[in-house]
């Protein structure tokens, strides 16, 4: 945990210092007239300073109970599954313009639904064909919304 | 205070029309549904709505929106008497003693308890809310930039002490959601910031897409996340008979509501996530003076009844630094913000003055939002109770395509669906090394504004940086924020001279 956290810290450093290199290539002007760099050039230095104090205090403090309220990490159980969940999306995203929304939800539902565990065909297509339906009607026909015609043209 | 009253009697003429009413009801359904299901909090679910208030009055689109913030309080409460798992973080204290009466066969009385004492914390709140706003809008008057900028680093300092797990990983988050603000064109110069020749970036980053990511899209991957046995869930479903508290129940809470009430209501007027910091305070306070605290944990119904009245109360509270000041103090209220000025309304001291239909018809319309939810949340809770027994392998895919096909509305862009799918994945990370979502959020929202204020204020002063030290109000909301930073610091060195001592 804590080399991720050190991870992540040295991210949000080179995030603060990208910010103040970019910032410096805008005007700066005067405090009395400010210009468009200096307000992100501040919040770039800011943010290297925090992530600095950050990371100090991961390497040499002593770790703080955590607070209440605070979110619980999930466990690394299934980091494959995310992964698949989450290409699956990005694919048929792709195929959005392509296949149109009613196929394109129909695709999706199929696919997320199988890579989580749902096997029987039928119900599995019957789902997948119920819920397009249903987005369909709902967003294309009754709030009318502009939605990706594609090839059907639905 | 008459004049308020006279007000209000207008605001019910503008909520109970028939349309108006209609959209109350279906953001108090959304708001419970929201709340119920996992993978969709109030603020996912509010910014997946906005796209459907395009074509209503402002009035109307805020009542929805405010109804899905409230509702979701109600539904919250719901998985966690009967799933012991809540369905926002404001219900976190409500498991403790919810599910162990759900245990103990007595899910209805609990469930019961949750909405009575929430309709009665929401009408003392919103009546607190009549009498509070325009005092308050009227000294809001008063205030410079540089009160308003001194104000918001209160704001983000104050809330990121209370989130996550260190003050300096919320306010990295905050400093990130700040950057991530500027974006776009310079709000006082037009010159371009960080757009790298993309003309997508020149309008800025759509908060909508960061909303929806982190806190939609990043809560489904945490869900896959979990293992596969995790996402059948058991249900404890109540009949229907069996959901009126008895008389004693009634007379045990009544207290319990009362005090949640007035802790909820002050806490929403402060910086932070306000319901969650009440139902832990109202719990506190409620084991405290009970006559047998040895019953807290195990089934006690002041623990239910005070916790949720203070949310409650929290939730409608935190709705006058909104509309009074136009900062919100929270997510939630943040991309109501957004909603706000989506619809052209700009919140703000002179909001009461200018919008007098929507300040006054969206405070009208949470009673009745109450009311509705009261009349809901009884008769209906077997119904809520049987949507959890949904698979989470058949809800999240369907959340999955409802957050992509609520983004599209929003500007009909694809490229918003590709930075929402981005955000979420970081949200998904950030969650992962325990970073709080909730300081980017609102940073994003705040951050053109408060540079605005940075840079109003130096104008105005001459680029003298006194001007923050010289206004007295300023100066106050410094001092406060001060003190917010070191409070942890004196924590520190009073325990390191104990144990020195020891």
């Amino acid at each position: 945990m804590k080399r991720d956290e050190l991870i992540g810290c040295g991210i949000v450093f080179l995030f603060g210092g990208m910010t103040a290199v970019l910032s410096l290539q805008m005007p700066i002007g005067t405090f009395r007239m400010a210009g468009a760099g200096l307000f992100p050039l501040w919040l770039g230095i800011l943010l290297m300073i925090l992530s600095a104090l950050f990371g100090l205090n991961l390497l040499f403090g002593k770790r703080a109970a955590p607070k209440t309220g605070e979110p619980v990490a999930p466990t690394p159980a299934n980091a494959k599954l995310v992964l698949l969940f989450l290409g699956v999306t990005v694919v048929s995203m792709l195929c959005l313009r392509f296949l149109g929304y009613p196929a394109f939800c129909f695709l999706i539902m199929l696919l997320l639904l199988r890579i989580l565990g749902i096997r029987r065909p039928v119900f599995l297509l019957g789902l997948s064909l119920v819920t397009a339906a249903g987005a369909y009607l709902l967003f294309v026909r009754f709030l009318k919304i502009p939605l990706p015609k594609g090839l059907i043209g639905l | 205070m008459l004049e308020s009253l006279q007000h209000l009697i207008s605001g019910f003429g503008i909520a109970t029309t028939v349309a108006n009413l209609l959209y109350c009801l279906l953001g108090a359904i959304a708001g419970t549904l929201v709340g119920i299901l996992p993978g969709l909090g109030p603020i996912a679910g509010i910014a997946l709505l906005i796209p459907v208030t395009f074509g209503l009055s402002p009035t109307s689109a805020i009542i929805m929106l405010a109804g899905i913030y409230y509702g979701a309080m109600y539904g919250g409460s719901t998985t966690s008497i009967l799933l012991n798992v809540p369905g926002e973080t404001a219900s976190v204290i409500t498991c403790i003693d919810g599910y162990r009466m759900a245990q103990k066969g007595r899910a209805g009385p609990a469930l019961a308890i949750c909405a009575i004492g929430s309709f009665i914390a929401g009408t003392l709140a919103i009546f607190g809310m009549v009498f509070l706003a325009p005092p308050l809008a009227d000294a809001a008057l008063a205030f410079g930039p540089a009160e308003y900028f001194s104000l918001m680093v209160c704001g983000f300092i104050v809330l990121s002490n209370v989130t996550g797990s260190s003050l300096l990983k919320s306010l990295m988050i905050a400093v990130v959601g700040l950057i991530i603000g500027t974006v776009g064109l310079d709000p006082v110069t037009g010159d371009y910031r960080f757009t790298f020749d993309s003309t997508y970036l020149l309008s800025g980053i759509e908060f909508v897409a960061v909303a929806i990511g982190l806190f939609g899209i990043a809560e489904v991957l945490s869900n896959v996340d979990q293992p596969l046995s995790n996402l059948e869930q058991k249900v404890i479903v109540p009949r229907f008979r069996d959901l009126y508290p008895s008389l004693q129940d009634l007379k045990t809470s009544i207290g319990a509501i009362l005090r949640g009430a007035g802790i909820g209501f002050g806490i929403g007027l402060v910086p932070g996530p306000a319901p969650v910091i009440a139902t832990y305070a109202s719990y506190m306070v409620e084991k405290k003076v009970s006559d047998h605290p040895e019953a807290f944990g195990k089934g006690a119904i002041e623990g239910v009844a005070g916790p949720e009245s203070a949310n409650n109360a929290a939730c409608q509270s935190a709705f006058i630094p909104l509309f009074v000041l136009g900062i919100p103090f929270a997510p939630p209220t943040a991309i109501l913000l957004g909603a706000l000025m989506i619809h052209g309304v700009v919140p703000g001291p002179m909001m009461i003055s200018e919008h007098p239909d929507v300040f006054w018809g969206v405070i009208a319309s949470m009673y009745i939002g109450n009311f509705i939810l009261l009349l809901l949340n009884l008769p209906f809770v077997p119904f809520f109770a049987n949507i959890l027994r949904i698979p989470k392998k058949i809800l999240l895919p369907i959340i999955m395509l409802f957050c992509i096909t609520g983004m599209f509305t929003v500007n009909n862009s694809i490229d918003d669906i590709w930075l929402m799918i981005l955000c979420g994945v970081l949200g998904f990370v950030m969650r992962k090394w325990a970073y709080e979502a909730a300081p980017l959020l609102l940073a994003l929202v705040l951050g053109p504004k408060l540079e605005v204020a940075f840079r109003q204020s130096l104008m105005l002063s001459h680029g003298s940086f006194a001007t923050f030290v010289e206004r007295p109000f300023s100066l106050l909301f410094l001092v406060a924020t001060l003190i917010f930073l070191l409070v942890p610091a004196f924590g520190w060195a009073i325990r390191r001279w104990a144990r020195r001592r020891a």
